[in-house]
């Protein structure tokens, strides 16, 4: 069954990229990608219907990726959604503590298609 | 954080290799010599940081190199096809990421830099400034049929005005 996804990020071009990363992967994924533009509208589209996988950037204006990985994981509907964060940051500290705090993986940009496709590949 | 000025000049080449060859599959090479000057029409992406060390990063280019990047950024056949309004939001997604490439060179285990969200302005020669107290290193790139100039400002805290 083809897998929900929706991909959050402040910038329109990174989630074009991203999206049609996904898509070249050939990956079983839904005919429609979500987008947010940054966490609250992410958590809005969450309680609209389940997503299977979320990918979301860290460094947003409003909420950020840390704050909307918490407030998702908050909500118990949300439990078997699994999140990536995709960020420029690449301190362990950093993806440590987003992991701790509910994220299911994590990518460093700048990232190859190989990259999104082996991280995603579990979830599917 | 005192790092010299040559190695702080080398993070950022290698960064901003590993950015445009891995996102857009741009060759990047260093052309000081050949540098000229960035005419008309341009835009200027700015991302600014603090921590150990404090300042400005810089990614200047003209609308037409702004559009060659974008539309290998977006996987666009044709640079042309690429709208006036992505390509601030795909400057700023690339010195976002330049930025994230150049700190993860330049930071030892356990220090902090914080990085800010990316602006990008859009006119005629450019150029951005952090004062009297500020270092400064410029590096202007080849990007295939592209040029464009990175300025990196920066400061130790304590120097602030």
């Amino acid at each position: 069954m083809a897998k929900t996804l929706m991909v959050v990020d402040d910038s329109a071009t990174m989630r074009k990229i991203i999206t049609r990363t996904i898509r070249k992967a050939g990956l079983s994924v839904a005919d429609e990608i979500l987008e947010a533009g940054d966490g609250g509208e992410a958590l809005e589209k969450l309680k609209a219907g389940p997503v299977d996988v979320v990918l979301c950037d860290i460094n947003m204006p409003g909420m950020n990726g840390l704050e909307f990985v918490k407030a998702a994981r908050q909500d118990p509907a949300n439990a078997n959604t699994q999140i990536i964060m995709i960020s420029t940051e690449s301190a362990e500290d950093l993806i440590e503590n987003v992991k701790a705090n509910g994220a299911n993986g994590y990518v460093t940009k700048p990232f190859t298609p190989e990259t999104i496709q082996r991280e995603l590949a579990p979830f599917m | 954080m005192a790092i010299a000025q040559e190695s702080l000049s080398e993070a950022l080449l290698e960064g901003t290799r590993e950015v445009f060859e891995t996102m857009m599959f741009m060759t990047v090479e260093e052309c000081n010599e050949l540098y000229e000057g960035i005419g008309g029409q341009a835009l200027l992406g700015s991302i600014t940081f603090e921590g150990k060390m404090e300042g400005c990063l810089g990614l200047c280019c003209d609308t037409e190199a702004a559009r060659l990047i974008a539309a290998n950024m977006t996987g666009s056949d044709d640079p042309s096809d690429v709208p006036d309004e992505e390509l601030a939001d795909a400057m700023g997604e690339v010195v976002n990421m330049v930025m994230g490439a150049f700190k993860a060179r330049i930071v030892e285990s356990g220090e902090d830099i914080h990085v800010s969200i990316p602006t990008v302005v859009s006119g005629a020669e450019l150029q951005n400034s952090l004062g009297e107290q500020a270092h400064e290193v410029t590096l202007t790139v080849n990007l295939d049929a592209a040029v464009a100039r990175l300025t990196l400002w920066y400061r130790e805290p304590s120097a602030r005005a």
